[in-house]
């Protein structure tokens, strides 16, 4: 397991470094230059030069790169050209928003699908898991933005139960003081992965069902919901676990649709106010800071799964 | 009363194609301490029969009324679920038959085995535990403490066996199920696991329903035997009566299409044709009817009913007087074969459409392969423009071959490369028209030595050689010619051709790389082909999976075939398929062989197969050749005692031969191959190992003309020591 976790964490600093080469490439690459983007486009040439010099953005990329990795690793991401503060302050404060968001409807959508995958794996071509996948793939095929404002449409504007705003308080302390803000948010992040999750864990379990040792299980006299919660549950999971991780940066993208229909002030936004402006160093960080929770997020199933799988932990290489 | 009381048994299973009479109106009794095996080829419902015991059906299956199994006078048939919960694991267990996926691999093999521990006798974990370590200890698993706490993964096929039983064993059931226990095991851990269900039945006084679909299991394990054909039994005899005086035609043809070591090998095995009947809609009638050569109108159209006398039943209308006379091993002429009273024909219905000798051969007259040692290596060379190779030159030649993988997975820095030791220096050769037969325990380089032979693997040293030419000097257009000459059939016909080609395409795709021929002669040969292995044309436009297993095995052929090559290396090219179809398959193999002069590496785990196959047998362990000599002197006078175990693990189909048995099966499992045993690698498993052994790596020597084995301590006298025999098994020409 060690040695399994080393690479795993090898591989990981890997792909976070090629992660920052290529946005720092494809940012600076780009046409239109953030001084025009800052200061207008009828800033003039002395103008521009100036902003060009004190921003590093007259040094040669290699210089600029190995300066904002510096930085990088001191927290250090520089001010943000637009909103006028140290973007580590900005991330600081969306960062945990987007946490409590994605973390609430990952778990609210494991809660259901898990369930609902091993029943339909169990009742296998019943009207029930008929209906069941027909719900699922109708979830999974319409887009997550569509989604959120059917929900506002039904919820707010029509029944008037719940607010169409997500809340806006600063520390999630606040936005939990009042959550009820967060119900349709959630709810829309949660319908968009449990499609996707409750298929793969029927499929999973249709897999495990068919393999010798539950019948095994079976002819040792275990109760058929026992053979389910011993042998069956954890088994189908393996493969899950392998994919909820791959599924991170699909997860995040709905995140960003979900912030822009609720107006929830996360990475998100932050994210895409960046890039229509040109703000490099908010542009820079924020895709860091995607990358790096993309990867970390995989690397934590990955040692899920060697948890889950003893022939991983034991692994003696 | 007898224990286990079965009768009119009948289980139906609905499918979304329709009802499957599985199991149709079985009957039969147990009694305490006795085995009784259900015996018959795939399909025919022996599992079922089984997991109707358990009740254990698949969803969609159903036990008919009128149906009764009763466990000690108490009926279990319609048993509400809950009680019958309380019978399964308690009073009957079911062994399975792959070790490897019978165990969750997310738990412990101890609390795998207290599982049912626990569910029945309300008792506590430590408890529980205790009986686990007692079970373990029953089934002879070292250990059993330590063993405890391992997960499925750390143990070997062989010990996942073990433990397996050990779970079936751990409440002392009154019956045991095993269901082909040991088919996926090697010859040598079959003999163990084998012999340890015959104690603990004894120690236990367990009755055992032993299923197989071999009838050298059955000789040597079984006290009455219970042959099931499509749903029914055909015919119900103790064990030593059945075996003389065999009434039924199916379980005749079944003892006789098995290729056995007592046996004369030369000709064809006796065949059942075709197929089992599909049991979606079984024939009225006689279910064998259709593949029986005394069948009659009669038979077509009325039942027969299973009668008889004095414990011995069959249902049949012309019953047969005994099994197919067996032609005696050694020198038999050959038409000692000729059938006997009660025997039929030998062809199969397939080939019997094909044309006598090669019509479509491209290549000169072939010669059956045994007629008396290797042919001149000319005979083939002809049409090939090819220069004929210096005479005394083996056709294909492997020296000193090596192959080694590195052990997958990080590397801890500071510690060794660690490499599988796949195949270390092995050496043999093969003449024009021979069959030289590889065999050895799973694990031991067979598979990687035949992917050496033809190129699809390339050797960390030594040659291959084909005409004297090393395949490893050649480049481009010299080698894909070479190539041309050697050809591969694998082990398993569903996987080795592509689903999503049609069989034409399959066949002319060799042709296409190799710029064979105008469009029209390639379709024109792949029609060749398919005559060839008896497949009929309109199989060109299927796709494989229309196909059974052995017509499979058959498209396998064909396509070897299609550049006409020179030597053919088959791995298990026989291991996926049933009684009756593998025997329809070494027969082609043997047609073919003699009507194009081809040579065959035979690489198979089945002594019996390759005996029947080769002229030659290599003996391999642990990617070394222990043994090589012709067939008759390896099988009969073995000099390496790891020869000697491996034939005696061979089950022969004949109760008095089983119990007459003499030698050993090795004990244990062989060694880790990253880290083979010092001296010789044999040495941890041999009976007659001394200190000599670890210390010095015992190097070839003759025991006869073109029979050699490496062991300091042999069975058999060596031949006076020859100057020249240093390093490589020598090659003294056979007979
Ligand atoms: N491609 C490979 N990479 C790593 N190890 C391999 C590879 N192929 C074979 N081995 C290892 O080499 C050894 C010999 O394998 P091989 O398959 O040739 O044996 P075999 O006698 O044919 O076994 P079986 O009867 O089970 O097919 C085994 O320990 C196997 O795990
Ligand atoms: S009843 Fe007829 S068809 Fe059936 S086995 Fe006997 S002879 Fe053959
Ligand atoms: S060399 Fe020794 S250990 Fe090896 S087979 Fe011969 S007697 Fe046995
Ligand atoms: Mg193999």
């Amino acid at each position: 397991m060690t040695a399994y976790l080393l690479r795993r964490t090898g591989q990981a600093v890997v792909v976070v470094i090629g992660v920052m080469v290529l946005t720092f490439a494809l940012i600076h690459f780009e046409p239109g230059s953030a001084a025009r983007a800052t200061l207008g486009t009828r800033a003039t040439a002395e103008r521009i030069a100036v902003f060009n010099a004190a921003n590093g953005l007259n040094r040669p990329l290699p210089a600029q790169f190995v300066t904002f990795v510096k930085q990088a690793l001191q927290g250090d991401f520089g001010t943000s050209y637009s909103l006028h503060q140290p973007v580590s302050a900005l991330i600081a404060q969306r960062l945990p928003r987007d946490a409590l968001l994605l973390g609430l409807s990952i778990l609210l959508a494991l809660a259901v699908a898990v369930p609902m995958g091993v029943y339909q794996a169990v009742r296998r071509d019943s009207a029930a898991d008929h209906v069941l996948t027909v719900v699922a793939f109708t979830l999974y095929s319409m887009p997550d933005f569509f989604f959120g404002l059917l929900l506002v449409a039904l919820f707010s504007v029509q029944l008037h139960i719940l607010p169409s705003q997500a809340p806006q308080a600063v520390s999630v302390g606040g936005i939990l003081a009042d959550p009820r803000g967060l119900v349709l948010p959630v709810v829309t992040l949660t319908l968009v992965s449990l499609a996707g999750f409750s298929r793969y864990v029927r499929s999973s379990a249709i897999s495990t069902l068919a393999q010798d040792y539950v019948l095994v299980a079976r002819a040792k006299g275990l109760a058929e919901s026992q053979v389910l919660r011993r042998h069956v549950l954890r088994n189908s999971l393996l493969p899950v676990v392998t994919i909820l991780g791959l599924t991170a940066p699909a997860i995040v993208t709905g995140a960003v649709i979900a912030e822009s229909v609720f107006n929830y002030p996360g990475m998100g936004l932050l994210f895409y106010q960046a890039a229509t402006s040109k703000d490099y160093p908010v542009l820079l960080a924020s895709t860091l800071v995607v990358g790096v929770a993309t990867v970390v997020g995989s690397l934590l199933a990955d040692v899920a799964y060697g948890i889950l799988d003893p022939r991983i932990r034991y692994d003696r290489d | 009363m007898p224990l286990l009381d079965v009768r009119h048994l009948t289980t139906r299973i609905t499918t979304g194609r329709g009802t499957v009479r599985a199991v149709e109106d079985v009957s039969f009794t147990l009694e305490a301490g006795e085995t009784l095996g259900l015996v018959g080829e795939s399909g025919c419902g022996k599992s079922m029969t089984g997991l109707s015991l358990m009740g254990l059906l698949p969803p969609g299956g159903g036990i008919a009324p009128g149906s009764s199994v009763r466990l000690d006078g108490r009926e279990l048939v319609g048993l509400p679920a809950r009680e019958l919960r309380r019978v399964r694991g308690n009073d009957i267990a079911m062994v399975f038959q792959d070790p490897m996926t019978s165990l969750d691999p997310t738990k412990t093999i101890g609390r795998q085995i207290a599982e049912p521990v626990l569910l029945h006798q309300r008792c506590s974990r430590a408890a529980a535990r205790e009986r686990a370590v007692e079970a373990l200890g029953l089934v002879g698993l070292p250990q059993p403490r330590r063993r405890l706490d391992d997960y499925p993964h750390q143990l070997s096929g062989g010990q996942r066996q073990r433990a397996l039983i050990a779970m079936a064993l751990a409440n002392e059931p009154r019956v045991l199920i095993a269901d082909e226990p040991t088919t996926a095991l090697d010859v040598t851990v079959q003999a163990q696991i084998l012999a340890l269900l015959a104690s603990v039945r004894a120690r236990l006084g367990m009755a055992m329903i032993l299923i197989t679909h071999d009838m050298g299991v059955t000789a040597g394990n079984i006290d009455r035997v219970y042959v099931m054909y499509a749903g029914r039994i055909a015919e119900s005899a103790g064990t030593d009566r059945f075996f003389h005086d065999m009434r039924h035609p199916y379980s005749q043809r079944l003892l006789a299409s098995v290729p056995r070591l007592d046996q004369d090998p030369l000709g064809e095995l006796p065949t059942i044709p075709g197929l089992p009947p599909d049991l979606l809609d079984p024939p009225a009638g006689c279910r064998f009817a259709e593949r029986c050569p005394y069948a009659t109108q009669r038979c077509r159209t009325e039942e027969p009913v299973l009668r008889g006398e004095h414990g011995h039943k069959f249902a049949c209308w012309h019953p047969v007087r005994g099994p197919v006379p067996v032609a005696a091993p050694r020198r038999a002429p050959a038409d000692a074969t000729a059938p006997g009273p009660g025997t039929a024909t030998t062809g199969d219905e397939m080939s019997a459409t094909l044309p006598a000798k090669r019509a479509v051969s491209a290549r000169g007259p072939g010669q059956p392969a045994r007629a008396g040692g290797p042919l001149p290596a000319t005979t083939t060379a002809v049409e090939r423009d090819e220069p004929a190779p210096a005479a005394g030159v083996p056709l294909l030649e492997a020296r000193d071959l090596v192959r080694e993988y590195p052990v997958r997975g990080a590397r801890l820095p500071g510690r060794a490369r660690r490499v599988v030791h796949a195949v270390s220096g092995v050496s043999f050769s093969l003449a024009q028209g021979e069959t030289f037969g590889l065999v050895g325990e799973s694990g031991c380089g067979k598979s990687t030595l035949g992917r050496l032979l033809v190129g699809l693997d390339r050797p960390d040293a030594g040659t291959v050689a084909l005409d004297g030419t090393d395949l490893g000097s050649l480049r481009g257009r010299a080698l894909r010619r070479r190539r041309r000459d050697l050809h591969m059939v694998f082990q398993d016909p569903f996987s080795s051709l592509d689903p999503r080609m049609r069989v034409g395409a399959i066949l002319r795709e060799p042709l296409q790389i190799h710029s064979v021929g105008t469009a029209g002669e390639q379709r024109a040969r792949a029609a060749e082909l398919m005559a060839e292995v008896g497949l009929p044309e309109r199989g060109l436009d299927l796709f494989p999976h229309e196909f059974s297993g052995g017509q499979r095995q058959r498209i396998g052929l064909a396509r070897a075939l299609a550049l006409t090559p020179r030597v053919i290396v088959a791995d298990e090219p026989v291991s996926a398929l049933d009684v009756s179809v593998r025997a329809q398959v070494l027969n082609l193999m043997k047609r073919l062989q003699a009507a194009h002069g081809l040579s065959y590496v035979v690489i198979s785990h089945d002594l019996a197969v390759v005996r029947h196959l080769a002229d030659r047998i290599g003996v391999m362990y642990l990617g070394r050749l222990v043994e090589t000599g012709s067939a008759e002197d390896v099988c009969e006078r073995p000099a390496h005692p790891y020869t000697a175990g491996l034939l005696a693990a061979v089950p022969v189909p004949d109760p008095a031969a089983e119990r007459a048995k003499r030698g050993h099966a090795p004990s244990g499992e062989p060694p880790d191959p990253v880290a083979p045993p010092s001296g010789c690698r044999f040495r941890t498993r041999c009976p007659l190992a001394q200190a000599r052994c670890a210390d010095e790596e015992p190097a070839p020597r003759a025991f006869g003309p073109g029979h050699a084995a490496a062991c300091h301590f042999p069975l058999r006298a060596p031949l006076p020591e020859q100057p020249d025999a240093a390093g490589v098994v020598p090659q003294v020409p056979t007979k």
